[in-house]
């Protein structure tokens, strides 16, 4: 973990480690939430969990990723006027944000964003990756019209060689998109994802619960019940 | 016949007294009516007593001091008896009559065992809740009466309408170093002593350890007995005539008795027994109060060196006014999630009043989501390595309990049980209901409902809003009474206010506080300010419409 910028933001942080720190800020919430996001995580990697219990506690750290992700959108401050009728500081986040899922795995996680936000886009794209190859191609993909403008989350839960996110992310560049737009949200990455992934794009926020040297690819297969083609 | 004898054997032990003009007095006649005991008049001693309570797992307890010896010294010389001063940290509140489990971690106390005796017992009563209400401290009271020696079979009550109720030997002293000893360690039981019938009431009251514990009457009380450490004397004085006054008219308007009897008792015994036993001792006394109850300044005054002096010995006394505590450090039991950007714009949504029912309820949804989340950190974890699918060993945590139950104070707090639900697998729920009494202002518990073995359970403790503490802490009252260890209570709640942010830690120390935002304080509503409004009303619709 040693040449990731300080755009890439580890739920999981652990403090405790002799590894190099990372110039993370806000590490107080990250380290009090990493024993509840171990055992989340646990359940997903076990080899043994059952499917319920796969997909309950992927929800739950599906949710809490998402909700770190909407930390990340502009706000400004708005004032409002209680029930007692006195006046509370708070805050409004600007409109135009939207999800953008990749087929697989990432529809797992539409549903975490959309229980977080009622009615948010949710645009899509399917990309086949050949494991041989280092090349991924675009088979299909819709987003909405005004995507330049708007804040995309890229919903990607496991991530093991990064090439399936570097063509989407290139793909949402040829759309328009700034770099700095894009919020990648994941559950599990590899080291070698990670490094890949922001030297790629060094403007694009990465947020992530666990960075483990292997992916649990079963996650998808499991989660939906269904066996991959 | 029988009677007779039983009063030889009363004037014998009179006599050792040298109480002789009352021995003659004892010599009986039938009376129609019963001779209760008329209360007290001597002197008010307010004795401090601190004590330090350990309760650790193998009940250590302090050492108890020996017993009273029996009364032959009565008269010995004043001596100012040692002071036994130990000083507790730690502090926790329990009202009067509730029963703390021994054995339970709420550890050190201090308990002030304070006695008092005064001329009329109602001024006496009057001085010492007023000087000890003042000290706002959870304290409970008991009288000398509490302490009357079972009048058995052999003394024939229908003998003894003359009988002189006030000797000290009547009352059974040891009895009452015993109930004081033991009310400093646990509970203690105080026998009701009945003003209509001679001898005991059952079922006797269970007194809790207290921080201020008030006797009255101390007759017996000799200036060189440590058992007691008295640091301060008050002697209440009124003038003779105003005791008669006063007692007639309690004797005869409350107590159903006859003008005849009432003088006549006055004259024989309480007036005797007054010159003979109580005036001497005036000069033990520290301060002497006139006029009673009415003695504003006396009574500041006491109030004030009791506040000194526990102030002194380390004790933070619960300020009455808890808003004065408005700025000062939170406690270390509270944990309140860190302040992102989306928590204070779920807050924007949910307190702006405008925000119609459908969006109030999605909001706070995920506002309790985030708060149950934080709050499963505050379990214990172990490490667990599992096996992967890719044949690479995990090393991940587990929680190390599998015993979760949460427990919800409707109806705000039901609110949140789905989505404990929702992020742990068999969790249990038990449901509370308090209600606040809209007269009196206290909180009242309604509904009950929890599972069988619960003190081997981690609770979760859940109501969306929390104002002053008063439901909270009755809710985690009813969780100890129920043998729920301290430390394995969370308290979660949406929005708390300073001041009872501060009561529940004052109360329950290890109890640990789990909240998103703490607002500065509560109306006279008690709506928390600025606050949310009524959030169960909100939730599920039922708001009254406005005027």
């Amino acid at each position: 973990m040693n040449d990731v910028d300080d755009k890439t933001i580890n739920l999981n942080y652990a403090l405790d480690d002799d590894e190099d720190d990372n110039d993370d800020d806000d590490d107080g919430k990250v380290r009090e939430n990493k024993n509840n996001i171990l055992v989340k995580t646990m359940f997903l990697m076990e080899q043994h969990s059952s499917k319920t219990i796969l997909k309950m506690y992927g929800n739950s750290l599906i949710r809490l990723v998402v909700e770190e992700g909407l930390n990340q959108i502009p706000w400004s401050p708005r004032s409002v006027t209680t029930p007692t009728g006195c006046q509370y500081d708070g805050v409004q986040f600007h409109r135009g944000t939207c999800g953008v899922s990749i087929v697989g795995a990432g529809d797992a996680m539409e549903q975490g964003l959309r229980q977080c936000c009622k009615s948010i886009i949710i645009g899509k794209l399917l990309i086949e990756h050949d494991p041989g190859s280092n090349e991924a191609t675009v088979v299909f993909a819709k987003f909405p019209e005004d995507i330049t403008f708007r804040k995309v989350m890229l919903l990607s839960p496991i991530i093991s060689s990064g090439d399936t996110v570097i063509k989407a992310v290139e793909v949402l560049k040829d759309y328009g998109v700034p770099e700095n737009n894009v919020i990648l949200l994941n559950l599990f990455m590899t080291d070698v994802a990670v490094r890949t992934l922001s030297q790629s794009f060094p403007k694009m926020t990465i947020l992530t619960s666990e960075v483990h040297p292997t992916a649990p690819r079963h996650f998808e297969e499991r989660y939906f019940g269904v066996g991959a083609s | 016949m029988a009677t007779r004898s039983n009063q030889l054997q009363m004037m014998g032990l009179l006599f050792s007294y040298g109480g002789e003009s009352i021995m003659k007095n004892c010599i009986t006649k039938s009376e129609g009516s019963l001779r209760k005991y008329g209360g007290s008049h001597s002197l008010i001693y307010i004795s401090i007593l601190i004590l330090d309570y350990l309760l650790s797992s193998n009940q250590h307890k302090t050492q108890t001091p020996h017993f009273l010896r029996h009364a032959s010294s009565f008269r010995n010389s004043m001596t100012t008896p040692v002071k036994n001063i130990l000083v507790s940290s730690v502090k926790s509140a329990n009202s009067i009559g509730r029963v703390t489990p021994s054995g339970s971690s709420c550890c050190k106390k201090i308990v002030f065992i304070s006695g008092t005796y005064g001329i009329k017992v109602n001024k006496i009563h009057d001085v010492q809740k007023q000087s000890i209400n003042q000290v706002y401290i959870e304290k409970t009271s008991t009288t000398i009466t509490h302490w009357y020696a079972r009048l058995t079979e052999r003394r024939n009550p229908e003998g003894f309408f003359n009988f002189n109720f006030i000797h000290p030997q009547l009352f059974d002293l040891k009895s009452r170093i015993t109930t004081f000893t033991r009310l400093r360690g646990y509970n203690a039981r105080i026998s009701l002593y009945s003003y209509i019938y001679i001898g005991k009431n059952p079922p006797p009251r269970t007194a809790c350890m207290e921080v201020i514990s008030i006797t009255l009457g101390l007759v017996g009380y000799r200036p060189n007995d440590r058992k007691y450490l008295l640091d301060m004397k008050v002697f209440v004085d009124t003038d003779s005539d105003e005791r008669l006054v006063r007692r007639m008219r309690r004797d005869i308007s409350e107590r159903g008795r006859e003008l005849d009897g009432v003088l006549k008792q006055y004259f024989k015994f309480v007036k005797p027994a007054f010159d003979y036993y109580i005036a001497p001792s005036m000069v033990h006394a520290d301060i002497i109060v006139p006029r009673g109850g009415e003695n504003e300044v006396a009574i500041n005054l006491i109030a004030q060196n009791v506040m000194t002096q526990l102030q002194q010995r380390g004790f933070k006394i619960r300020e009455k006014l808890l808003h004065a505590n408005f700025g000062m450090s939170r406690p270390n039991s509270l944990h309140l999630l860190p302040t992102t950007p989306q928590i204070r714009g779920l807050h924007t949504f949910i307190r702006n009043k405008d925000t119609p029912r459908d969006e109030f309820i999605f909001y706070s949804k995920r506002l309790i989501r985030l708060v149950i989340e934080h709050a499963l950190t505050m379990l214990p974890f172990t490490s667990v390595t599992v096996d992967t699918p890719q044949g690479v060993p995990y090393e991940g945590k587990r929680i190390a309990t599998e015993k979760i139950c949460g427990v919800s104070i409707l109806r705000a707090g039901e609110t949140m049980e789905n989505a404990l639900c929702e992020v742990l697998k068999d969790v249990r729920i038990g449901k509370i209901l308090i209600q606040t009494n809209l007269d009196t202002g206290e909180p009242e518990l309604y509904y009950l409902r929890l599972p069988k073995d619960i003190k081997d359970y981690h609770i979760f403790l859940m109501d969306a809003t929390v104002a002053t503490g008063a439901a909270a802490i009755m809710a985690i009252r009813v969780l100890l009474d129920h043998e729920v260890p301290e430390d394995n209570i969370s308290l979660c709640s949406l929005l708390m206010t300073e001041q009872g942010v501060h009561n529940i830690a004052y109360a329950f120390p290890k109890v640990k506080i789990v909240t998103t935002a703490v607002d500065p304080c509560v109306n006279e509503k008690f709506y928390i300010v600025p606050g949310i409004g009524n959030f169960g009303d909100r939730y599920f619709g039922t708001e009254p419409s406005d005027q």
